[in-house]
């Protein structure tokens, strides 16, 4: 039965393909042509799910890209350079795929165990494919670099599990575009990453115990990852992979790039195609990058991003900017690229508000019941949120004076009219129904197959029509509030949640600004994020690596498992990095069953 | 485009509605639909989901999300749905 599901499941993907392909006509003229890379064929595309042509394309279209400059001397780590360091040295023969190749793989035998941040690694291919690489020595941009890949990407070959009961055993015959597109760039796949089952809350098993860690607090199962995509982030934060792809769908980019220090970019609804990933909601599911810098974040985007016939999402739009070139360093990055003054940063009310200080909570009423899920008692944890807020505003506070200093016009705004109404926890779950009619037949077949997350898959068929039409029109309103109040009056906006650009579709950028020491006793980053107007990622991406040009909370690296304080009765046993689904090799907590507004999906 | 959102009528007389009438209501609806929770545990704190939190969350749904959307009002000449809001502004551009 669970087999039938699954074959009906991707026989309606390539019926709404089919769709697709015949959409433009009623959007009107196609006039996003510009993608930075060609457009492979959609579907099905034989043997192995890989075109050979495809690969062409990328390499005649995007050529060897005008890769930034080194800013710093090349670690001789090969794990420890970005991804536009090594495809720099791999371009100039002087670093070699299978080197680089080999080091991942040696960093995932060795910790992964411990970061649990991979579902399959695919260790024999990918060293066939760095071979292939280093005899052939390509000229495609990411040729030999090896990349982690949300388990929710059809991967030809590959299982592609979603970390569902559901596709446990599901094996695509062909490629997510958005994967072909970077593989076609000459990637290597290095393996699937861990993720919330079917996209919702952070990482864990389907039944809700917890599994990727963060790689800043890898002893502490308290300390969140971020999700979904949580082993997309532990990956390229613990130095297993160059970048990696996530989705999004409630800040499940954002938000483990916040938790784990990388620059992590939401595009615009339609900018990256969706055909081939496993859609958690049809109207907010966004693909995108999670990546150590803006560097390597908009060198990842301009591979993944552009029209595809497979998805009518992604047609019709504006062309694809030089994401490159945005990011390229000079001194007028902090000006508008079009209307030639200064930046303008909008900041809305909150954002740099002090936080009240705690109530003491009192001791703990039963410390063996009240430290499940957590290494700390309850006084302790409320005393480090504190913390944690005072830090973080004071790294905001940091983050505006350092971009005003660079030439920003600071902003003060106040919310458009409807903002606490629209952007609401109730208008945030018109999504809900999207995600019941995707995934119905397997409700009816068996809801334990939903694991811990099968509440708002019931939720969502309890919504009427008549409100989830409402909401949606609602999403307009929100929509056009935000293009009058807010980006009438500035370029680029603070945001403090990924819920309402999430919920318009606008994107979204979270990078690093800071650190600070809570009760695991060792740093863990503070994240910031700001939103833009429809296709300006290129704007997101040129003030954050204009940023990153002048602060380094870019380049520090978690300490290594091995090197930090465990927690009592944590182990870390080796791994031997060949192909397999992760197992447990400690004693995880939980997560609960409606968490997902504070976990992202 | 939008009016103020109206007094809470739908939120308030949805709290008048009862967990019995609540639960009679997601049980039809999910009968409808096929849905059957009766394979879930009854009451099982251990197990990933049990009937009694699902319903729980159900009635929870039920009392806070159609309301608060019903409440939300437009002028008969409010925006069309489309739900894919920033690809409606790259279309809205000529």
């Amino acid at each position: 039965m669970g087999e039938l599901n699954r074959r009906r499941f991707l026989e309606r993907m390539t019926a709404l393909t089919a769709t697709a392909m015949a959409a433009p006509a009623t959007l009107g003229a196609v006039s996003g042509t510009g993608s930075g890379v060609g457009v492979r064929p959609p579907g099905r595309t034989g043997a192995g799910g890989r075109s050979g042509e495809g690969g062409r394309a990328v390499a005649g279209r995007l050529g060897e890209p005008d890769l930034p400059p080194a800013s710093r001397p090349q670690p001789a780590d090969p794990t420890e350079l970005t991804l536009a360091e090594a495809a720099r040295l791999l371009r100039d023969g002087d670093l070699g795929a299978v080197e680089l190749v080999e080091a991942y793989l040696a960093r995932i035998g060795r910790w992964d165990p411990r970061y649990q941040a991979f579902n399959t690694v695919v260790s024999v291919s990918a060293l066939e494919a760095a071979r292939a690489a280093d005899r052939t020595r390509g000229r495609a941009p990411l040729t030999g670099v090896p990349l982690a890949i949300k388990d929710n990407y059809f991967t030809a070959g590959v299982r592609t599990t979603a970390n569902s009961f559901i596709f446990e055993d599901f094996v695509p015959d062909f490629d997510a575009t958005s994967w072909a597109r970077l593989h076609d760039a000459g990637a290597i796949l290095l393996g699937k990453t861990q993720m919330g089952p079917l996209a919702t809350t952070a990482a864990s098993t389907p039944t809700g115990e917890r599994t990727t860690v963060n790689a800043w607090a890898p002893h502490h199962d308290d300390v969140s990852p971020g999700g979904s995509s949580s082993g997309s982030a532990t990956a390229v934060a613990a130095r297993m992979a160059a970048s990696s792809t996530g989705t999004q769908t409630g800040g499940s980019i954002t938000n483990p790039s916040n938790a784990q220090a990388l620059t992590g970019i939401k595009p615009t609804m339609g900018r990256v195609s969706l055909h081939g990933i496993l859609p958690l909601t049809y109207t907010r599911d966004h693909p995108g990058p999670l990546a150590r810098d803006a560097v390597d974040a908009a060198l990842m985007l301009q591979i993944m991003a552009g029209p595809d016939p497979a998805d009518p999402r992604s047609l019709g739009l504006p062309p694809v900017p030089d994401y490159l070139g945005a990011v390229r360093g000079d001194d007028a990055a902090l000006r508008h690229p079009e209307r030639g003054g200064a930046v303008r940063i909008g900041v809305l009310p909150g954002f740099l508000d002090e936080p009240e200080p705690p109530e003491d909570p009192g001791p703990d009423p039963d410390p063996d019941i009240d430290r499940i899920g957590s290494s700390f008692p309850r006084r302790e944890r409320t005393q480090a949120a504190y913390r944690r807020e005072v830090a973080t505003v004071e790294a905001r506070r940091r983050m505006l004076a350092t971009l005003e200093e660079m030439g920003a016009e600071i902003v003060e705004l106040d919310f458009p009219t409807h903002w606490e109404t629209l952007t609401s926890f109730n208008f945030n779950n018109v999504r809900l129904p999207e995600r019941s009619e995707i995934f119905l037949e397997h409700l009816r077949d068996d809801v334990r197959k939903f694991g811990v997350s099968l509440a708002p898959w019931i939720n969502g068929l309890l919504l009427p029509a008549a409100e989830y039409v409402r909401g949606s029109r609602a999403r307009l309103v929100l929509l056009r509030e935000v293009l009058d109040d807010v980006f009438g009056r500035c370029d680029l906006v603070t945001q403090t949640a990924p819920f309402p650009f999430d919920m318009v579709g606008l994107p979204l950028i979270g990078f690093p600004i800071g650190f600070e020491t809570g009760s695991t006793g060792y740093p863990r980053p503070i994240g910031g994020m700001f939103g833009a107007e429809p296709y300006a990622e290129h704007h997101l991406l040129a003030v954050i690596a204009a940023y990153q040009r002048a602060t380094d909370w870019h380049l520090r690296r978690p300490a290594d498992p091995g090197d930090l304080r465990p927690a009592d009765g944590d182990g870390d046993g080796p791994r031997d990095g060949s192909d397999r689904r992760g197992g447990r090799t400690r004693s995880p907590g939980r997560y609960d069953l409606f968490d997902v507004m504070e976990r992202g999906e | 485009m939008a009016r103020r959102p109206s007094p809470p009528r739908s939120a308030a007389s949805s709290q008048e509605v009862t967990d019995e009438q609540l639960d009679a209501y997601i049980r039809t609806r999910l009968a409808l639909a096929g849905v059957d929770l009766s394979v879930l545990p009854d009451d099982d704190e251990d197990a990933p989901a049990d009937q009694r939190r699902i319903m729980a969350s159900a009635r929870r749904f039920l009392r806070s999300t159609p309301g608060a959307i019903a409440d939300f009002e437009f002028d008969p000449m409010g925006p069309a749905p489309a739900i894919y809001p920033a690809e409606v502004s790259a279309w809205n551009r000529g």
